[in-house]
């Protein structure tokens, strides 16, 4: 199966358990809108892939960590290798850490898909430069479980600059934000490390977000948007 | 979720395992842990937990920044608040969750934190699963004291497994049954058996009572040299003064008791039968230095170049002892008791052939020494206290007396004691008075409390008698008993002088340091409890001179709870002993000894224990302040 399969619409074969588990996902309800984050449930993902190439490139892992209640929730965490025909290039490898043999043991895509469906149900999506982790996930969806992946997605790389414009100009990476709130990270491109020091990230925005009253996903978004205005004006 | 534990859960278990008490709890439990925290942040100044936010009390671990409890720079802050700093590892609170009540003081955020938080429920979960964690939660600065008390023993100790501390009880060095015999056998049969057995002495028993002990240095001077007849019975060459201890008592009683009496041997007895014999050797056989011989050669010394010699020796024993993880109570014990035999031959040796003999006085031990805390640096306090008869002229008896005490005075300083830099010294005519004088001196210093009033009293009412008529050092403490708590505004004012030192628990790193990155372990650290413990004892009526059992001593009458005064207690060695490694240290490095310390060289265990002792000497502050309403 590669990519030009999903691109004419093939649909991939599933077993009827992984029908069903597909269809007890996309029944469940979506959360009430405007929801605050302190008494809410968002999921803040990372992924690695096989390079930087949106269209071409494999989804390889994805790491996640939930923020319940306006706490990261360590053990409410998902840490998941998809199985891969060919093993990424050595490069590759070197970023992300996940070798050869760990791609080839991983878990087959459509299982590992579904398992990160139903661990992150229907809780919004946050992510840093979600373009990348946005277009890796729902094209593995569609490829692999046929899903048509239309999620709330949130992108603190534009909510950021939004809350702190001092650092707007000179701070565009993960690793700079980390380096403005000393946030740690275990072990760097790793999909689960990256996650949870994104999740620390949004915690320790927590207070500006109060502070404009945007401390729910709804105030994220419409930050973002008005990040969004002010580098490519309409 | 995720069931096995994934990258994160290992991560932050590794992580929280560089800090105690985590690294002392099984993985199985760290892990455990792990899954059921989660991550909060707080921006500066954020309040993290208070007694107001009741209902959110849960157990926090600090993640990355500084959490600060109590109000920062509070001067009267209730007892037991008194504000400090937490770090990295740190975790809070513990009372408050083991006794399911609200914490008593607010915790904010120094600096923007990031905290794990465990719930309540889980937290008590925890100190059920893992007994290293229940522990600690349980005994925090003696459960701290005594890893520490592993790692010094570790690092002093070079590759000697065996090294039994010298807190290990007797029966536990006991090494063969005791080799008896009966009163009546001759002294033939007693040193046939000493020589088939390999022993130094001979216990003769009857029915397993101990009567009598015969050593090998014994024989040269009551058997060979004194040509006693072999046949008579072995009684007659014994002594039978013995010196007795339990099986349960500790190796350094037995160490004192040598050191005291200047013996070689001990006898061990249960319930007044005979188990074992210790020897000097047994006590000390992986010292280069034996204590009694120390004690043994002072006494017999008859010139200061062999006093000199001793008070080295004294040093080198003090350095093996610390080495073998002997605690600071009984090593500074020690080291006066020595000292106090040293000064006490000089006296001896001064007072041949000196007129001096012809006076009843009492040599007084001032400072430190006269609290039995003496470390490796310290300089001379002492004085001198005589006795009038009829109507004779102190002063024309000082004139006698002075030029004795600053022969003695110089000695001391040859042996190692330097002089003191405010010529607090019996050759000091100030200092050197009858018992009347004393007792003016004093009421001088309680009816006036002026500033250098106030500074002598921290010196001088610490005094004990070393040396002579002990009945007039006796009778100027009674005195004193009488005098000192009846002067409140006096107890105040020292009080008030007291708490101008406080320990250095900083604002943004853990303590607050000097131009030098130090702090000094005697002035911010031991001075709090020596200062505050001296008030309390005077205001109670005490008549102890040393820190700890002037504590011991006003528990009941102040109503201080026992948990409390233990706390303080272990604070205050722990300090002293932080101070004895110290010296340690420098004078192995040949460096000049000092009590300052930069925390930075401490491990990070040392520097936790030594914050929490800081704490600890606040809250006695905090007492302090509010008795006597400063």
């Amino acid at each position: 199966m590669n990519w030009l399969t999903s691109f004419f619409g093939k649909k991939p074969e599933l077993t009827p358990q992984q029908v069903q588990r597909l269809a007890a996902w996309q029944a469940l309800p979506a959360p009430r809108p405007g929801q605050k984050l302190r008494e809410s449930r968002c999921v803040v993902v990372d992924v690695e892939s096989s390079g930087l190439n949106i269209s071409r490139d494999r989804l390889i892992a994805i790491g996640a960590v939930a923020v319940v209640n306006g706490r990261a929730q360590l053990n409410d965490s998902l840490e998941i290798v998809l199985q891969q025909a060919h093993v990424s290039a050595k490069d590759n490898i070197l970023i992300h850490g996940i070798g050869g043999t760990a791609q080839q043991e991983g878990v087959p895509p459509a299982d590992a898909l579904l398992a990160f469906l139903e661990y992150l149900g229907k809780s919004p999506l946050i992510a840093f430069h979600v373009a990348f982790d946005e277009s890796m996930i729902s094209r593995a969806l569609k490829t692999f479980l046929g899903l048509d992946f239309r999620h709330e997605w949130a992108d603190l790389a534009y909510v950021a600059p939004v809350l702190y414009p001092q650092f707007a100009r000179s701070h565009r990476s993960l690793d700079d934000w980390m380096g403005i709130f000393q946030i740690s990270n275990y072990a760097r491109h790793n999909a689960l490390a990256d996650a949870l020091s994104t999740a620390e990230l949004l915690l320790a925005l927590g207070q500006k977000l109060e502070a404009r009253d945007a401390a729910s996903f709804r105030g994220l978004k419409s930050l973002e948007r008005e990040r969004r205005r002010q580098i490519q004006p309409v | 979720m995720s069931e096995a534990a994934n990258s994160l859960i290992q991560a932050t278990a590794d992580h929280l395992s560089q800090f105690a008490p985590f690294d002392q709890m099984e993985r199985e439990h760290v892990l455990w842990l792990a899954q059921k925290l989660a991550l909060g942040y707080f921006a500066k100044d954020e309040v993290v937990l208070s007694p107001e936010l009741a209902d959110q009390t849960r157990f926090f671990i600090i993640k990355q920044g500084v959490v600060v409890l109590g109000e920062q720079e509070r001067s009267q802050a209730p007892e037991g608040s008194a504000w400090l700093e937490l770090h990295e590892g740190e975790c809070f609170p513990l009372g408050a969750l083991l006794a399911k009540r609200p914490v008593t003081g607010s915790y904010r955020a120094g600096s923007d934190v990031f905290c794990y938080e465990l719930s309540a429920d889980d937290f008590l979960q925890l100190t059920r699963l893992s007994t290293a964690f229940y522990d600690f939660c349980t005994r925090r600065i003696a459960n701290l004291l005594e890893q520490s008390q592993h790692l010094i023993q570790a690092g002093y100790s070079k590759a000697s497994a065996e090294q039994q501390s010298m807190s290990s009880t007797l029966s536990a060095i006991i090494r063969r049954e005791p080799v008896t015999c009966s009163p009546d056998h001759s002294i033939r049969q007693a040193l046939q058996m000493m020589e088939d057995n390999g022993v130094g002495a001979m216990v003769a028993v009857d029915n397993q009572i101990p009567q009598g002990i015969l050593t090998l240095h014994d024989v040269l001077s009551r058997v060979a040299l004194a040509q006693t007849d072999l046949e008579l019975p072995v009684i007659g060459v014994m002594s039978t003064q013995l010196t007795t201890l339990p099986p349960h008592a500790p190796a350094h009683d037995a160490a004192l008791a040598m050191a005291r009496q200047g013996i070689r041997h001990v006898l061990i007895t249960d319930q007044g039968r005979l188990v074992g014999v210790i020897s000097e050797k047994d006590l000390f056989s992986l010292q280069r230095v034996g204590l009694s011989r120390i004690s043994t050669t002072i006494r017999h010394a008859t010139t200061l170049d062999q006093l000199k010699q001793s008070a080295r020796d004294i040093q080198q024993l003090a350095r093996n002892m610390l080495a073998q993880g002997m605690v600071a109570e009984q090593l500074t014990q020690i080291i006066t008791t020595l000292n106090d035999l040293l000064t006490t031959r000089i006296i001896e040796l001064e007072l041949q052939d000196s007129p001096v003999q012809q006076i009843e006085f009492c040599w007084l031990a001032l400072g430190s020494e006269g609290r039995f805390e003496q470390t490796l640096n310290t300089d001379q306090d002492n004085g001198i206290i005589f006795a009038l008869k009829d109507d004779e002229d102190p002063a024309a008896l000082r004139e006698v007396l002075l030029p004795f005490a600053k022969r003695i005075n110089l000695a001391l300083a040859e042996c190692g004691f330097p002089l003191c830099g405010g010529d607090v010294m019996a050759s000091n005519p100030k200092w050197c008075l009858s018992l009347k004088e004393w007792q003016n001196t004093f009421d001088k210093w309680i009816y006036h409390g002026a500033p250098m009033d106030l500074l002598h009293s921290t010196i001088f009412f610490d005094f004990r008698p070393l040396y002579g008529a002990a009945y007039l050092g006796e009778a100027l403490r009674e005195w004193l008993q009488e005098a000192a708590p009846k002067n409140s505004r006096f107890l105040h004012q020292l009080a008030v002088n007291a708490l101008r030192n406080r320990p250095p628990l900083g604002m943004v790193r853990d303590f607050v340091t000097g131009d030098d990155h130090a702090i000094d372990l005697k002035m911010n650290g031991i001075t709090p409890f020596v200062d505050a413990a001296r008030i309390f004892s005077l205001a109670v009526g005490g008549a102890q001179t040393n820190t700890l059992q002037r504590l011991r001593e006003i528990a009941a009458p102040l109503n201080i709870s026992r948990r409390d005064i233990d706390a303080y207690c272990e604070a205050f060695l722990y300090i002293q002993l932080l101070r004895l490694r110290l010296h340690h240290k420098q004078n192995e490095q040949g460096e000049t000894l000092t009590n300052r310390v930069d925390p930075d060289t401490l491990n990070n265990l040392d520097r936790r224990i030594l914050k929490e002792a800081f704490r600890q000497a606040r809250k006695l502050q905090t007492k302090l302040g509010v008795d006597y309403q400063v």
